[in-house]
């Protein structure tokens, strides 16, 4: 449904011909498999000028990991982290997906890309138990940023436990050449325990059902991205952030504390808007930000929703070096 | 607790007798349960509730002491000769060989046999003169009250158990707990193969039926369960409904049962 929202909205306010799903498909030339990155590293910017096939192998793995410095969950996840792996492709490519799920996994699981026309986002035909594999192929017809996600049932507790992650149509044309891309998704958990509460914590569905979570998090633990991990630029970088949220149940007030973005794909469309302090990124949606990094310092990516950041743990820094730029930011005194 | 620590000392005893001998002389156990009503999880028209009348189930999993017994007087049933089309090629591969389980898998002699297919569960038990349960079978049994658990309920059980990986050496029989109809294991050990395990996929000769499975699987459609907080129950028929009857999971094993005389 979400799909078929999404490609009226492209076909009610598309300026570019190109994008029209019923104009004839783009010939397809060779193969490539996909390079996966797990957050916040982006793949490589797409150079070809041609559609081809892009083979994407995904793996679902369960496993413990920490959600805090003291504190374990039993993820489930898409490619081993959380968020799940990112996915690039260029518009019109052919993508052949194959998911796997791990003979180790206790349950079984399937995907829901938002980026493809067809039923269920692929998540009919990709419904895998523990051990076995599906593969089905779309074509990446409208360009934007994508959240894939488990549609398994329960689907809450699957996307709960950190199924999602982003796929990038980029247009024919390239996005614009930027110096660092990141790659950020905030997510909503519940646990028996209080945020932080130590040792390892169960998935509490009361919680998940009323929508008070105990954690907000950027890429899947507190303080992912912060300190020693916070995402490195210099002064003087254009940033360009691919922004999603997984949800499953909380709206982000996406905003980078001392920054205006520059441009704002909005909701990851292609529709640019300018000089926006605070954007919406809804549950199961995306959105691609770009700022210039004119001043040293460190930045704080939060959940402008402000508890989530200072007690739920949705922050995450951009590390910014170079040199003082006293005409655009002096401290007097 | 007692209880807890003479049956897995008791079962491991036996494992080790098992592991000599390598033969399976006693007969299963098997219980008789009740008639009751049983409450799909997921209804549809063609889902209701339903009647289960009164029947005898194993007590446990079927070990893989005792499958061993089946490929011995079986040899269609042997690793490598099983039809591709009745188990695939993860059929009963952590075994060393057709007939011997291993001596380095020696602790597994009496846990549930797994990695083996639909096909073969069903030839198992009507080796032994019985059948495999249905969904509504298995489902009112496994939902019986937990005898001496820590768990104050058995979603939480059954939860925890769902939310830990594989152990590298799969437990023995009757070691979780007993319910109130005297079967072991029922949830905590294994999943276990049903008779009807795809029958609301594939319910029925019209294409329409698929619109069940796509409504329990996707979003949308789980606004029809009965009850949104029995996760457990969600994830048993999502599992149920990504199985075709050649899989062979290691996580996946069965008990018969059989209809009162
Ligand atoms: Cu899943």
């Amino acid at each position: 449904m979400a799909v078929i929202a999404m490609g009226m909205l492209f076909a009610a306010c598309k300026n570019a011909p190109d994008n029209n799903a019923s104009k004839t498909l783009e010939a397809i030339q060779g193969e490539e498999v996909a390079v996966l990155t797990d957050a916040p590293n982006v793949p490589p910017p797409i150079t070809r000028t041609h559609a081809t096939k892009v083979v994407v192998n995904l793996d679902v793995i369960e496993k413990v990991m920490k959600i805090g410095d003291s504190t374990d969950y039993s993820f489930w996840t898409f490619g081993g982290k959380v968020p799940g792996k990112f996915i690039r492709v260029r518009e019109g490519d052919l993508v052949h997906f194959t998911l796997h799920n791990m003979p180790d996994s206790k349950v079984s699981h399937n995907i829901d890309l938002h980026a493809v026309s067809g039923p269920g986002g692929g998540a009919e035909v990709t419904n895998v138990a523990p051990g076995q594999s599906a593969t089905f192929e779309f074509r990446a017809l409208n360009p934007g940023l994508y959240v894939y996600h488990c549609a398994t049932g329960p689907v809450g507790m699957h996307i709960a436990n950190g199924m999602y992650g982003l796929i990038l149509v980029e247009p024919k044309a390239g996005l614009e050449k930027v110096d660092k891309e990141y790659y950020i998704m905030q997510g909503d958990f519940y646990t028996k325990g209080k945020f932080d509460a130590g040792g390892l914590q169960d998935f509490d569905e009361e919680k998940a059902i009323a929508e008070t979570p105990d954690y907000v998090l950027f890429n899947g633990k507190v303080r992912s991205s912060t300190g020693a991990n916070a995402f490195p630029a210099k002064v003087g970088d254009k940033v360009r952030l691919f922004a999603g949220n997984g949800g499953p149940n909380l709206v982000s007030s996406f905003h980078v504390i001392g920054e205006i973005f520059d441009k704002v794909y909005m909701e990851a469309g292609t529709e640019v808007n300018h000089n926006v302090q605070t954007t919406l990124i809804p549950a199961g949606g995306a959105s691609i930000v770009e700022m210039k990094m004119d001043v040293p310092g460190v930045y704080n990516i939060v959940d402008h929703s402000i508890f989530r950041a200072f007690n739920k743990g949705a922050l995450a820094q951009i590390k910014v070096t170079g040199d003082k730029k006293p005409e655009i930011f002096n401290k007097l005194k | 607790m007692k209880f807890f620590l003479t049956t897995i000392l008791v079962t491991v005893f036996f494992g080790g007798i098992f592991a000599q001998q390598k033969t399976v002389t006693s007969v299963k156990k098997m219980v008789v349960i009740p008639a009751g009503m049983y409450e799909p999880f997921f209804i549809t028209k063609a889902n209701k509730p339903l009647r289960v009348a009164s029947f005898k189930m194993d007590e446990t999993a079927v070990t893989n002491a005792e499958f061993l017994e089946f490929t011995k007087q079986n040899p269609k049933w042997r690793r490598s000769k099983v039809n591709r089309l009745f188990a695939d090629s993860n059929y009963l591969r952590h075994w060393q060989s057709d007939t011997v389980i291993g001596i380095a898998h020696k602790n597994i002699y009496n846990s549930p046999v797994v990695n083996v297919s639909w096909f073969a569960a069903q030839a198992y038990c009507k080796w032994k003169g019985k059948r495999l349960p249905t969904v509504a079978e298995w489902e009112f049994a496994g939902n019986g009250k937990p005898l001496n658990s820590k768990y104050k309920s058995l979603t939480d059980f059954i939860l925890e158990w769902y939310r830990k990986p594989n152990p590298p050496v799969l437990p023995n029989i009757k070691s979780t707990y007993k319910n109130q109809y005297n079967l072991f294991d029922m949830h905590g050990l294994v999943w276990e193969w049903t008779f009807n395990f795809n029958s609301f996929i594939s319910k029925g000769d019209s294409r329409g039926s698929t619109a069940d499975e796509q409504k329990a699987f996707c979003a949308a459609g789980s606004l029809d369960v009965k009850d949104r907080t029995d996760y457990a129950g969600f994830l048993r028929f999502s599992y149920r409904g990504s199985l075709k009857g050649n899989y062979c999971i290691a996580n996946l094993g069965f008990r018969c049962a059989k209809d009162l005389k």
